[in-house]
């Protein structure tokens, strides 16, 4: 393959951003500590994000630095604050999982194979004026893709309210389960078994 | 660069990704193996779109960064609801359903 067409900044750019992309990735699934795995996938993203920008999708590179490289990486140093545990064994290796690592290599090569002979070796001409800004996508999202859009946000309304729900505590409710419970039972001592006195006994008591 | 190389990355992009999500037992690092999956796909998207000269891509990976922002909110929820339950965040121990 040769890259036709390119420019050798274009080719500097591409070369050393893709390297970057694919250490930082793979640094992160194997690290232990998770605070690592977070900040090298931060690096990840920002790198993702140059290359979208030489994809002439500038909209898109910094909406992505906005929302992973900034609103989702704070959400998992949060999570990894609360948790805070470090793993024994970070890998679970199994025959089974071997095999499925193979298999995956093997896709890969099918796919880099497919790819390389299908397309064209020259690269695309240069982009349209405006390609890939905000008032092009803008023009593209309300016009053709209102009812996705409307439909995106109830999505993240959703996520919001089941987040919320999901990750709440439940110890309130518990205590409150457990308290009737007492309360029910010191009655029923009261009433069968010292039936003259209106208190129930110090075991009751909790 | 043309957009074989791009595809090529993002190929593995998301082989990275499904590594991660298969192989580790940390859920937190399987999240975000499945942040790298997703942001692959991305990739795919914008070097089509330019390939194409369509901004219907550009459209579609807007939405995934969306449904990403979406599912690491409710998946780091489930994490924490399973720490709280279990005190463990790690995958093979979660069987609570296996049998």
């Amino acid at each position: 393959m040769n890259a036709g067409g390119a420019t050798v900044v274009d080719q500097v750019v591409f070369w050393v951003l893709a390297v970057l992309t694919t250490f930082f990735a793979g640094f992160t699934i194997t690290r232990r500590n998770p605070v690592t795995a977070v900040m090298s996938l931060v690096a990840t993203f920002f790198c993702l994000a140059g290359i979208y920008a030489s994809l002439s999708a500038h909209f898109l590179a910094v909406i992505q630095v906005l929302v992973y490289a900034g609103a989702i990486m704070v959400l998992f140093i949060f999570v990894i604050m609360i948790l805070n545990r470090e793993e024994v064994a970070p890998f679970s290796m199994r025959p089974l999982r071997l095999l499925g690592v193979l298999g995956g290599i093997y896709l890969l090569a099918k796919l880099v194979d497919v790819v390389a002979v299908g397309l064209p070796e020259a690269a695309p001409g240069v982009a349209p004026d405006g390609f890939g800004t905000v008032a092009a996508i803008g023009e593209v999202l309300f016009r053709d893709f209102l009812f996705p859009f409307e439909a995106i946000s109830v999505l993240l309304l959703v996520a919001i309210v089941g987040g919320v729900v999901v990750s709440r505590s439940h110890q309130k409710e518990v205590a409150a389960v457990e308290a009737a419970d007492y309360r029910h039972q010191i009655q029923e001592l009261a009433h069968h078994d010292y039936p003259g006195e209106p208190e129930a006994p110090a075991e009751g008591h909790h | 660069m043309p957009t074989t190389y791009y595809l090529v990355l993002s190929f593995v992009l998301f082989l990275i990704g499904t590594a991660g999500v298969l192989l580790r037992r940390n859920a937190l690092i399987a999240l975000m193996g499945i942040e790298l999956q997703l942001n692959g796909g991305n990739l795919a998207m914008l070097a089509f779109s330019r390939e194409l000269g369509d901004l219907k891509g550009h459209v579609f990976a807007f939405f995934i960064i969306a449904l990403a922002a979406a599912e690491a909110a409710v998946g780091l929820a489930i994490l924490v609801a399973l720490f709280r339950g279990r005190q463990t965040v790690n995958l093979d121990e979660a069987t609570l359903m296996k049998r």
